[in-house]
């Protein structure tokens, strides 16, 4: 008797829990919306970011598939570019506060030496990963034309989001697109 | 794109085919706001192969800056070879527009 009690007011637990789940997940806004507040455009499901590996300015090696199963924050930047600037302190920012939910921030340079991408990190304070880019070829590979421009990629290695300009990356619509896509598992149904 | 609607005016459809992915070229219509569609022609470079069109300069990797006018039989009615260090006028091509245009 007290053993089907307890299964019974288990099998309760489960279910508020799962309600819960259900209600949080109901009350977070579809992806389409959170693109719309942050002014990005999205992708087809189906579309993959082209790969790289690059070195980084104090020549750590680092690469897209190496970053798989995280969010990505991939920026192209430079130092001469003035609207860069109040961006990389947004993304130090989010990069101190969401590394640990398995967000990955990330700078692409265009066509700099690495003296000056060092020199820049270190006048801003920056730790998330600058890539070194001297030819121009990761640029060139996602179509990079203008500065700044940013793409967001998901869990799973799909594009998500193509940011051309400037954003309030620290604002509310930037963190709401993140943590959504924080909350999405590494596998989507359908996508391998 | 300046003239876009001039074509459009004279029912002429845009399409710019490059040796580009099109994650790439998603990125740079959406840096120019461009009206009208790419087309990948990657990996294989058929279409540019076949318009003659791809550049000796790049390893024959890339495509020219060529424009060519087909009219609604599939006439090829004008070509046109631009560069890539300065923009191509779009009068020349809007002439034989107009003047397809004025036949219907």
């Amino acid at each position: 008797m007290m053993r089907r009690i307890i299964s019974s007011m288990a099998a309760c637990a489960i279910v508020a829990l799962l309600t819960a789940l259900n209600a949080v997940a109901a009350e977070r806004p579809a992806l389409p919306e959170l693109l719309k507040a942050l002014n990005v455009s999205g992708y087809p499901s189906v579309m993959q970011p082209p790969e790289f590996s690059g070195f980084t300015a104090d020549g750590q090696k680092a690469s897209l598939a190496g970053l798989r199963g995280r969010v990505v924050l991939l920026n192209f930047w430079a130092a001469w570019c003035l609207e860069c600037r109040p961006e990389m302190m947004a993304f130090e920012q989010l990069h101190r506060e969401l590394s640990i939910q398995g967000l990955a921030v990330v700078g692409i340079n265009a066509r700099e030496g690495t003296s000056t991408i060092r020199e820049y990190a270190k006048e801003l304070g920056l730790t998330f990963p600058l890539i070194s880019d001297p030819t121009g070829k990761i640029n060139s590979a996602y179509g990079v034309i203008g500065l700044p421009t940013t793409f967001l990629i998901g869990r799973s290695g799909r594009a998500v989001a193509l940011a051309v300009g400037p954003r309030e990356w620290s604002a509310k619509p930037a963190r709401a697109l993140i943590q959504a896509l924080l909350a999405e598992p590494a596998v989507l149904k359908g996508t391998r | 794109m300046a003239d876009y609607s001039k074509f459009e005016a004279l029912n002429v459809q845009i399409l710019g085919i490059s040796a580009n992915i099109p994650f790439s070229q998603k990125t740079f219509a959406d840096s120019l706001k461009l009206p009208y569609p790419l087309l990948s022609d990657a990996p294989d470079l058929k279409v540019i192969r076949n318009y003659g069109g791809l550049n000796p300069q790049w390893d024959m990797t890339t495509a020219q800056r060529w424009f060519f006018l087909i009219d609604l039989q599939g006439i090829v009615r004008g070509q046109w070879r631009g560069s890539t260090s300065e923009v191509f006028p779009s009068e020349p091509i809007l002439k034989v527009a107009r003047e397809i245009a004025a036949k219907r």
